[in-house]
């Protein structure tokens, strides 16, 4: 298909979705639904608008994502240092990566009852949390990577006499970096969840107590302003990751 | 001495015995290519002496020492090229990863680097990755990262095997002027028959199961040599038609 | 020593461990107990009905919850594969719906439908919604345009060639994507039994934490994650059986 006609149906599909947005109004205005089930899509922009301007929802986005990001990148680190390590151990993936699998289908929302045993509801157990549930799909991601290396590439670092330090560093971990962006997308994700879940629970200041809240008071038109923040970010997010991975891994395509 | 001594080396995977009592001598600067068919261990050989495996019989001795580990002296250029590159790198980067690796000084690389992909003529694809260069070049890109280690001894395991005819004699050719220029001891693995002949000095011919040396063939065809007419011309033929008999029989 | 051996040994030295210090320290925690005391708490919620009857509340919803996202995602996705002008149309509606996280939507779900399974259920049906349509929309594009035109030339009709070559050939990557939705739906059900909603082993684990009972807590978490290892290997099992080991041609993790 041509770019032309690629984007005429790219822009029908825009059309289809305002279509439904019209139809969402329509059905605001004249279905009969209380208004504090369903603002229509007129109110809730106002109060995103407002919000944003005015009101606190910029300093409460700010917050949500500053959580999400920050316990992400601490568990990326995290998980790549250790999934180095285990996956270039022989002794470690035979005696430590079965115990990871045990632990792989625990919900990462059920270490949060756990941490506010130990923590309590504070904005700590909140990024604490976050860390430890968005570090299974780096780690797992990366040990995977770390340990499949071609055998070819391990013969030539032991012919170039590499030590094993500049093995993993030149050789085993770029070698996982397809596996590792994709276990970093994936705790991107992760990490939004919890955040949003960390608010609900603790009430600290971020965009999930605020939707939670919303919903409560019944404020519903404020509440689907935050729901479209919270589904924004994730766009966003994972769209970027995305462009960093496809320029990474520009070396995968011919 | 010699410089690479073979002293009567056993080898075998698990109860399949490999190699038996060979005894192999190759002098420096020397270009010495082994022949056989399959299941004759030439590839098992060269690792050996690549320190990738230890003999279970017999030792392989490099300049008198005996060889236990990869040593720094020895380059080994892998038959399937394509896995034996680093598919993140450039091709700058590949070749920086032997100079890396020897502590070449950091700021001389780039130059170093510029140098050796213009030896292998690969000067104008410095920034291209392997998936984007075709089976030939990366195999140059291997020869180049091979030279980056400034070998006394280059071991080739079929280099040329997957290329088609034309690139294949090209890199030939550009190989023997590169050895020549560097006056490296070169072991070249093949079971092309002619170009065993055509590139060195002497062949060493393999029978099978487990591999033993059969027969040594001198070489004494004239240097350079030339793709049209040292194949024509009749020691040529003569030592083809002797070391494809021998082959023969050794696979009855 | 055998490979399960190998895996073994460490979880096992490590309760071990655990066991010992808490014991010979004589800790007193409201945060971790020992791990015979975890046993022993998970052995009285077996008993008396507790973890049977909240198991019961979050499968029912989390099974629920699946049938009808799933359902609507084969609907959708046969749709969306069989007829390209619809799938192209409804691209940025669906970029724009999936990525918000199901969980933003908990509110929204309290609001319109209260406490309970209705809400529940609407939420995991919304998450399991995804995993079916991307599997089950890349299954039918990539059927093999060759059997589509077996069912040309015999002439089956729509309704025919959906349910005797469409269908059965995409079937394997269905079920791939059956099985990722059915593990989201497991976690979404105890996820939004932690964050809000009253019932569930989900609920169970909040209130434990929350009432100083870290035995309980940590039976829970236990129980919970065997609940999602025994349904998962349940479905590969089912997955081997049904399409043979290659049978997905998908490598699903």
């Amino acid at each position: 298909m041509t770019p032309l006609a690629r984007s005429f149906w790219y822009a029908g599909s825009i059309a289809v979705t305002a279509l439904v947005v019209v139809l969402w109004q329509a059905i605001a205005d004249h279905g009969g639904i209380p208004p504090v089930f369903l603002p229509g899509p007129d109110r809730s922009w106002d109060a995103l608008v407002a919000g944003l301007q005015g009101g606190d929802l910029a300093r409460l986005t700010g917050a949500t994502i500053e959580r999400m990001v920050y316990g992400w990148i601490l568990a990326s680190l995290f998980g790549i240092a250790l999934g180095a390590l285990i996956g270039s151990s022989r002794l470690a993936r035979e005696y430590i990566a079965p115990t990871l699998e045990l632990v792989r289908p625990v919900p990462v929302s059920a270490f949060m009852p756990i941490v506010i045993a130990f923590i309590g509801l504070t904005g700590d157990m909140v990024l604490i949390v976050i860390a430890i549930g968005s570090i299974w799909p780096v780690l797992l991601a990366t040990v995977h990577g770390v340990s499949a290396v071609e055998p070819r590439l391990v013969e030539v670092s032991r012919s170039l006499r590499l030590t094993r330090l500049a093995t993993l560093w030149k050789i085993a971990l770029p070698n996982a970096q397809p596996d590792i962006l994709a276990g970093m997308r994936l705790g991107l994700t992760v990490s939004l969840i919890l955040a949003v879940i960390g608010e609900m629970l603790t009430s600290e200041d971020g965009l999930g107590s605020y939707i939670l809240l919303a919903g409560r008071t019944f404020h519903s038109a404020d509440l689907f302003a935050g729901v479209i923040l919270l589904g924004a970010i994730g766009l966003v997010s994972n769209l970027a990751l995305q462009a960093i991975e496809h320029r990474m891994l520009r070396w995968t395509r011919r | 001495m010699s410089l690479i001594e073979f002293r009567g080396i056993d080898h075998s995977f698990g109860a399949r015995p490999v190699l038996q009592s060979i005894d192999i001598e190759v002098e420096e600067s020397e270009f010495v290519c082994i022949v056989g068919p399959s299941g004759c261990g030439k590839t098992t050989l060269l690792r050996l002496l690549a320190g990738l495996l230890t003999p279970a019989g017999g030792e392989v001795t490099l300049g008198g020492k005996r060889v236990t580990e990869p040593p720094r002296e020895v380059a080994f250029m892998f038959q399937d090229y394509s896995k034996a590159l680093l598919p993140w790198r450039t091709a700058s980067g590949n070749v920086s990863l032997a100079l890396e690796a020897s502590g070449y000084p950091r700021a001389q690389r780039p130059a170093r680097i510029h140098e050796l992909l213009e030896k292998v003529g690969l000067a104008g694809h410095a920034e291209n990755y392997p998936a984007q260069l075709s089976g030939g070049m990366q195999q140059r890109l291997q020869i180049a990262r091979c030279l980056a280690q400034e070998p006394e001894v280059l071991l080739m395991d079929e280099p040329f095997g997957a290329l088609d005819a034309m690139t294949r004699q090209a890199l030939q050719d550009e190989m023997l002027r590169l050895v020549e220029s560097t006056r490296t001891t070169a072991l070249f693995v093949t079971h092309d028959l002619e170009e065993a002949i055509y590139l060195g000095d002497r062949v060493v011919a393999l029978y099978p199961n487990p591999g033993r040396v059969a027969q040594v063939f001198d070489v004494t065809l004239p240097r350079p040599r030339n793709q049209l007419t040292t194949r024509e011309s009749p020691e040529f033929l003569r030592l083809r038609r002797a070391i494809f008999d021998f082959v023969r029989e050794g696979e009855t | 020593m055998s490979k399960l051996a190998k895996g073994i040994l460490f979880p096992v030295l490590f309760l071990l461990a655990w066991e010992i210090v808490m014991r010979a320290t004589r800790m007193q925690s409201d945060s971790l107990a020992p791990p015979s005391e975890i046993a022993a708490a998970f052995w009285r919620a077996a008993l008396d009905g507790t973890l049977a009857q909240r198991t019961y509340e979050t499968l029912r919803a989390a099974l629920t919850g699946l049938a009808v996202g799933g359902g609507l995602a084969v609907v959708m996705s046969i749709a969306l594969g069989l007829v390209p002008a619809f799938a192209r149309l409804m691209r940025f509606s669906i970029e724009a719906l999936r990525p918000v996280p199901s969980v933003a939507l908990i509110p929204v779900a309290i609001l319109v439908l209260g406490f309970g399974y209705a809400m529940e259920i609407s939420l995991i049906a919304f998450s399991a919604f995804w995993p079916v349509l991307i599997y089950g929309h890349a299954a039918i594009v990539n059927i093999e345009p060759q059997l589509l035109e077996v069912s040309r030339v015999l002439r089956l009709g729509a309704f025919g060639r959906v349910t005797k070559i469409v269908l059965p050939a995409a079937l394997p990557r269905y079920f791939v994507g059956f099985r990722l939705s059915a593990a989201v739906s497991l976690i979404i059900a105890v996820t939004v039994e932690i964050a809000a909603n009253p019932m569930g082993v989900g609920h169970e684990l909040m209130v434990a934490s929350q009432s100083l009972h870290p035995d309980l807590m940590f039976a829970m978490v236990l129980w919970i994650g065997l609940v999602g290892w025994s349904l998962n290997a349940a479905l590969l099992f089912a997955q081997r059986r049904l399409f043979g080991p290659a049978g997905a041609g998908v490598a699903a993790r």
